[in-house]
């Protein structure tokens, strides 16, 4: 039976008090909202942003993987649109990137991603593990003998750019960029930001594409042991494999799927762990167990807190009729505190069985294509920063802030005493 | 009905009954059997439902191949000649006792 999500709202019911409390872009408070609805309501409007929010990993499990019926093309689209002046700034600037892989459907998606996989694969990124690890210690290096850090700034907002830009051959990368470039970019298309940012964040993103345009056309020149040398290899001169400019859009999207989502993780997996010494402590024991300390992490207090999806033809989700082009935004870190899914939802232990059966990465023919890198650097971090400094202790008192953005979580700042 | 044994990197059995049309993955997830993990949700993306036939039954069902086969070189415990994606076998009365050994990592 299907019920009309008007006449729910008029009896002021629990789905009209969620889409009247739901906060999209606040994630202080998220997890208990999140926790307060989702017995009672799987699914609820959010006048705010024009989207549905889902709940329930059951819901949230079969959207996922339906691209039959649900699109991806919205999934980096900004939340708010655009002034026509932004789109002509980028015109200007030739910026032709393109949607290729989480933003695209089949049988576009397809295509794209059987040449993707053949180096955004396990086998491929645990080949760069020794370098990374070098990476790690390097950062680390540069914390010893320091009383207080901000162990973002310290190690966690670079080292996911520094292990992207690994992957594209680029060993010398001024990490001062690394920050200018990051800082808006999600900002512009997940947060709602104000004029004078759009401006900035664009100048930036072009500012990026020209060099992802020169990276690619070096690599044509004198191909090298990468990901766009590899690429331009699988395409062999031919379009029907893939075009110069989806290749160029490919390499342009790595960095934004690779940075911040990872830079984010690590902050959210280290902050719960200091805030509970014993578990610290556990891996400073038996550094074995970061692994599935890592799989916790991403499913108490993941990244990604919700992902977008539009419907192409009506559909009923938990009971709600939904027409064709509904927006609708799947809260992952609801599904990763589904009882229905784990035990005590609302506690964070690293030894849990089944933290790995977490929705971080999403589901389906979208699938992180990065997970197993996403893995392997925040196992690293792990292992590195408890073997480094295994008394370190958050600073008491402090405020912790996200960012205002509807998909990505995670703290600016942790400050901690190394040494404890 | 089918009935065949996933047996977990410890040891533990578990048998099942399976119905002919789904996928060995499909059907360790409805009988809530851990380790395939099956990520991808059967897309072909994740080699996370990675498993191991019994010599048997690999002879029966056949080896992987194509896209599957090459993307059993990145699973995260090394793939044997008894390598395959549970998402992609298909279950039918070939399968009958056939013993499906999960792998210790699939991530
Ligand atoms: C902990 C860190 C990360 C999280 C939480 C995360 C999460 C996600 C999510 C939720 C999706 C969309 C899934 C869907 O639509 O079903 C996705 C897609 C993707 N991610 Fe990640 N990601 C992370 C790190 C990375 C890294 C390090 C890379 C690469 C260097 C990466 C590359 C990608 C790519 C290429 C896609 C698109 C796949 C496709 O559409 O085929 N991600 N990620
Ligand atoms: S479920 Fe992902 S490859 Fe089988």
């Amino acid at each position: 039976m299907t019920e009309n999500p008007q006449t729910r709202a008029a009896a002021g019911c629990p789905m009209e008090q969620a889409s009247e409390t739901f906060r999209p872009f606040e994630h202080q408070g998220m997890y208990e909202f999140l926790a307060s609805v989702r017995g009672d309501v799987p699914i609820f409007f959010a006048p705010e942003i024009d989207y549905w929010v889902v709940t329930r990993r059951a819901d949230i499990e079969k959207i996922m993987p339906d691209a039959d019926r649900f699109s991806a093309e919205l999934a980096t689209q900004p939340v708010f649109p655009w002034p026509d002046s932004v789109g002509r700034y980028l015109e200007g600037r030739n910026f032709s990137n393109e949607a290729v892989q989480v933003a695209c459907d089949p049988p576009r998606h397809t295509r794209i991603k059987k040449s993707a996989a053949q180096f955004l694969n396990i086998r491929q990124f645990m080949s760069y593990e020794d370098a990374i690890r070098d990476l790690v210690r390097g950062y680390i290096e540069r914390m010893r003998g320091q009383e207080e850090i901000d162990l973002v700034e310290a190690l966690t907002y670079e080292l996911p750019a520094q292990v992207v830009f690994l992957l594209l051959g680029v060993t010398d990368f001024d990490p001062k960029k690394i920050k200018a470039w990051g800082d808006l970019r999600l900002h512009m298309i997940w947060g709602d930001p104000n004029e004078h940012d759009l401006d900035t964040a664009a100048r930036d993103l072009a500012d990026f594409w020209d060099y992802t345009v020169d990276l690619v056309e070096a690599r044509k020149v004198s191909p090298q042991d990468d990901y766009p040398s590899k690429l331009l290899a699988l395409r062999d001169g031919d379009d029907a494999v893939l075009t110069e400019n989806e290749i160029k859009s490919l390499i342009f999207g790595l960095l934004i799927a690779g940075h911040e989502t990872t830079t984010n993780a690590a902050g959210n997996l280290l902050l719960e762990l200091l805030r509970r010494p014993n578990q610290w402590q556990a891996i400073v024991d038996d550094p074995s167990r970061a692994k599935n300390a890592v799989e916790e992490g991403l499913r108490y207090v993941t990244s990604v807190v919700a992902w977008r999806r539009q419907t192409k033809e009506p559909v009923t989700v938990s009971g709600i009729d939904l027409p064709k082009g509904a927006k609708v935004l799947l809260s992952l870190a609801s599904a990763n505190r589904d009882p229905a899914k784990f035990d005590e939802p609302e506690m964070f232990d690293i030894r849990r069985k089944n933290a790995q059966e977490h929705m971080a990465f999403g589901r389906g023919l979208h699938h992180c294509a990065g997970a197993p890198l996403a893995r392997l650097e925040l196992r690293i971090i792990l292992e590195e920063l408890t073997t480094a400094f295994p008394e370190m202790a958050l600073v008491d008192d402090q405020s912790i802030n996200f960012t205002r953005t509807l998909s990505f979580r995670g703290p600016n700042q942790i400050l901690v005493r190394p040494c404890g | 009905m089918v009935q065949f044994t996933f047996i977990q990197p410890d040891g533990t059995r578990n048998t099942v009954y399976a119905t002919p049309g789904m996928s060995v993955m499909e059907t360790a997830q409805h009988n809530g059997i851990g380790g395939i993990i099956a990520e991808c949700g059967g897309s072909m993306a994740c080699a996370t439902c990675h498993a191991y036939f019994d010599a048997d039954t690999i002879a029966k069902i056949g080896a992987s191949e194509g896209n599957e086969h090459e993307m059993l070189d990145f699973a995260a415990t090394p793939r044997s000649e008894h390598s395959r994606l549970s998402c992609q076998v298909e279950v039918s009365e070939v399968l009958e006792g056939a013993e499906i050994t999960i792998p210790d990592s699939q991530v």
